[in-house]
C-alpha cells in the first residue's frame, strides 16, 4: 500500500484505520468528496475533454450552431503550417522568456532589500503587495492610460525631463509595446515572488554564511556561493510558476494592447480568444489550445514531481 | 545587507561602522524607490478619479478634487450601480457554494485514503496551470445552448472552476496540520465522524478556512475574462464594465478610475490579510 501522504502528517494514522470505521462513515468519505467531484466534472473535466472533442471538428459557431463534421487532425495539421499561429508561438516566448527572467531577479533583489524585519521593510512590503491584489484587467488598462502618449503621466514625465523625445508613442511601437507589456507584468508579478523568496532567505540555516563572514568572504560571494546554491529548490518552483503563468497571461493583453499593434503582442492564448469568439472559429481555436496545453501540461508535471520531491 | 551580517562580528571591525551606515542609507534609499515604483501608479488612478475630466490629462498634481466623476460612473451609459450589484452578488454566490464545497473535500483528502492517493488533489490544482481560454471555450457553448449566457449563474458556475481546486488545496494544507487526536476522542465520545467534523474540526479550522475564503474572495471579485466571455449586459461585472470606459465615443479615463476605485476599495480594506494569505497561500501551500 502506498502511503497516505507524502509529507508524513498526523492523517497518516486516520488512513490507518480506515478498514476499522464503522460502514456509514465508510461512506462519509465519499459523501464529503461528492460536492467536489460534481463542481470539478462539471466545470473542469467536462470543458477539457469537450474542447478535445471540438478540436477534431469542424465548426464555425458564425456558420452552425453545432458542429459540422468530423476533421480528424485536420485542425492540427492546419496549425502547424498556419504563419499566423506560429508567429503568435513567437510572440509567446518573446513574452514570456524575459518576463519570466526579469520576474526572478527583480523579486530576488527586492527580496534581499527587505528581508529584514525592520520598521521600514515591514511596511514597504505591506504596501508592495497591494499592486499584486489589483484586478490584473485594472492593471492592464491603468497602464494603457498612463502609457498614451497624449494624455498619459509617462509621457508627461518624459515632456518635462527630455522634452526631444515626447511623445513616445509607446503602445503602438511593436517593440516598445511588448516592453511595456513585459514591464507591466513584472510589476504585476515581482511582489509576489518577492515574498516567496524573503520565506525562503528566512528558511536558510545561519552557520554557513556566519562562517563565510569569518573567512572574510564579500556579500556578493556569500550570495552566489552559498546562499543561492541552498535557494535552488525554491527557485526551481518559481521559475516553473512564473512560467506557467506567463504562458496563461491574457488579462493585461485583452485591456493594455488587444494585441497589437498590428499581431507584435498577439500571444497565443489572445489568438485562442479571438479565434473562438471574434471569427467564431470553435474547433480550430479549440485545436490551438490543446497545443498550448500540452506543453503547459508537461510543465504543471514537472511542477508537481518538484513540489512531491520537495515534501518528502 | 545587514539582513546576513552577524550582529556579533560588528565589534571586530571597528573601520568598517561608517561604511555601514553608508550602506544602509544606500539601502533605505533603495527600499523607498522601490516602494515609491510600486505604489505611486496606485494612487495615480486613485486620484485620477477624483479630476475633473479636464485635468484627467498629463501631471496635474494639484487639481480641485470632484465627485462629479462618480455621479457620471453611475448614471447611463456606464451603470456603475449595476456593474457594482453584479460583482458583489457573483464573488458571494462563488464563496458561498465554494468553501463548503472546498472544506468538506478538503476534509476527505486530509484524513482518509482514495485510489489515486496523495495526487488527487495536486492534479486538481494542476488543472489551474491550463490556460483558462481551454474551459471557457466549451462552457459558452453549453451555457449558449441553455441561454445562460450573460447571466450572473452562469458566471458563479464559471469561477468554480478555479475557486474550488484553489481553495481544496489551502484547506487540506491546514486540516494536515491539525492533530487528530480531538476527534478521535469526540468519536470515543460516541460523536459520529460528520458530527465531529462539524462540532470539533471545523471551529479549530476556521483560521485556515477564512484564508483561502480571503483567496476566493480576491480572484473572483479581480476575474475578468471568463465575465468577459460569458457577459454582455445584464451580468456585467466590474472588471469587464472597465472596457465600457474605453469605447464610449473616446476613452473616458476618469470613468475608469472610477470604476478601478471600486475594484481596490475592498483590497485595501482587507490588505493586512492580503500578504499573510500570499505567503499562507499559493506557493506557500505548493513550495511546502
Amino acid at each position: 500500500m502506498p502511503p497516505a501522504r507524502s509529507s508524513g502528517s498526523p492523517s497518516a494514522p486516520a488512513a490507518a484505520e480506515d478498514e476499522a470505521l464503522p460502514v456509514k462513515d465508510r461512506y462519509l468519505k465519499y459523501a464529503l468528496l461528492a460536492p467536489a467531484l460534481l463542481v470539478c466534472a462539471a466545470t473542469l473535466f467536462y470543458p477539457l475533454l469537450q474542447s478535445l472533442v471540438y478540436s477534431t471538428q469542424d465548426w464555425n459557431l458564425g456558420r452552425s450552431p453545432a458542429p459540422e463534421g468530423f476533421a480528424g487532425l485536420a485542425n492540427y495539421a492546419a496549425l502547424l503550417r498556419d504563419p499566423d499561429f506560429l508567429g503568435s508561438a513567437k510572440v509567446t516566448l518573446l513574452f514570456t522568456l524575459p518576463s519570466v527572467t526579469l520576474t526572478i531577479v527583480v523579486a530576488m533583489a527586492m527580496a534581499l532589500l527587505l528581508a529584514d524585519n525592520g520598521r521600514l521593510q515591514v511596511n514597504a512590503r505591506t504596501l508592495l503587495v497591494i499592486p499584486f491584489a489589483m484586478s490584473p484587467a485594472l492593471i492592464g488598462i491603468s497602464w494603457r492610460f498612463m502609457l498614451n502618449p497624449e494624455f498619459g503621466v509617462v509621457d508627461a514625465v518624459v515632456r518635462r525631463f527630455l522634452p526631444g523625445l515626447s511623445p513616445v508613442p509607446i503602445l503602438s511601437d511593436p517593440v516598445l509595446a511588448m516592453a511595456a507589456l513585459i514591464a507591466v507584468d513584472v510589476w504585476h508579478w515581482a511582489p509576489y515572488f518577492m515574498l516567496t523568496f524573503i520565506g525562503a532567505l528566512a528558511a536558510l540555516p545561519r552557520d554557513t554564511v556566519d562562517a563565510a563572514q569569518v573567512d572574510g568572504a564579500g556579500k556578493v560571494r556569500i550570495f552566489f556561493e552559498i546562499m543561492l546554491p541552498q535557494l535552488w529548490p525554491v527557485l526551481t518552483i518559481a521559475i516553473l510558476l512564473k512560467t506557467i503563468f506567463s504562458l496563461k497571461m491574457l488579462d493585461q493583453v485583452v485591456t493594455m494592447t488587444a494585441g497589437g499593434p498590428g499581431v507584435a503582442t498577439d500571444t497565443l492564448p489572445h489568438m485562442v480568444y479571438t479565434t473562438a469568439f471574434r471569427f467564431y472559429d470553435i474547433g480550430y481555436a479549440s485545436a490551438m489550445a490543446w497545443l498550448l496545453a500540452v506543453v503547459m501540461m508537461g510543465l504543471a508535471m514537472l511542477y508537481s514531481r518538484f513540489v512531491m520531491g520537495s515534501s518528502k | 545587507m545587514t539582513a546576513y551580517v552577524n550582529p556579533g562580528l560588528s565589534s571586530l571591525k571597528i573601520d568598517g561602522r561608517r561604511r555601514r551606515r553608508n550602506g544602509r542609507s544606500l539601502r533605505n534609499a533603495a527600499i523607498v524607490f522601490i516602494t515609491v515604483l510600486w505604489v505611486l501608479p496606485v494612487l495615480w488612478i486613485m486620484a485620477t478619479a477624483f479630476k475633473p475630466p479636464s485635468e484627467a490629462a498629463g501631471l496635474a498634481l494639484w487639481f480641485k478634487p470632484t465627485l462629479s466623476n462618480l455621479f457620471a460612473s453611475f448614471g447611463v451609459p456606464y451603470l456603475l450601480g449595476s456593474r457594482l450589484l453584479n460583482s458583489i452578488l457573483v464573488t458571494a454566490g462563488t464563496l458561498a457554494i465554494a468553501i463548503p464545497v472546498s472544506t468538506a473535500a478538503a476534509y476527505a483528502f486530509s484524513r482518509f485514503r482514495f485510489p489515486g492517493g496523495s495526487a488527487a488533489p495536486l492534479v486538481l490544482l494542476a488543472t489551474q496551470f491550463l490556460p483558462p481560454v481551454i474551459i471557457v471555450i466549451p462552457l459558452f457553448v453549453v451555457f449558449r445552448n441553455l441561454g445562460m449566457l450573460d447571466t450572473r449563474l452562469a458566471l458563479v458556475i464559471a469561477n468554480l472552476s478555479f475557486v474550488v481546486p484553489y481553495a481544496t488545496w489551502m484547506i487540506k494544507g491546514f486540516f494536515d496540520g491539525l492533530p487528530v487526536d480531538m476527534e478521535e476522542a469526540a468519536q470515543i465520545d460516541g460523536a459520529s465522524r460528520l458530527m465531529a467534523l462539524w462540532s470539533v474540526v471545523v471551529p479549530v479550522a476556521v483560521p485556515g478556512i477564512a484564508t483561502a475564503a480571503i483567496f476566493s474572495f480576491v480572484v473572483s471579485w479581480n476575474e475578468f475574462f471568463y465575465a468577459l466571455v460569458l457577459t454582455r449586459d445584464h451580468a456585467v461585472t466590474l472588471p469587464v464594465a472597465l472596457m465600457s470606459a474605453r469605447s464610449e465615443q473616446g476613452d473616458a479615463w476618469e470613468i475608469m478610475a472610477t470604476m478601478g476605485l471600486f475594484i481596490i476599495a475592498p483590497m485595501l480594506v482587507i490588505s493586512r490579510f492580503v500578504q499573510r494569505y500570499f505567503v499562507a497561500g499559493l506557493v506557500s501551500g505548493a513550495v511546502r
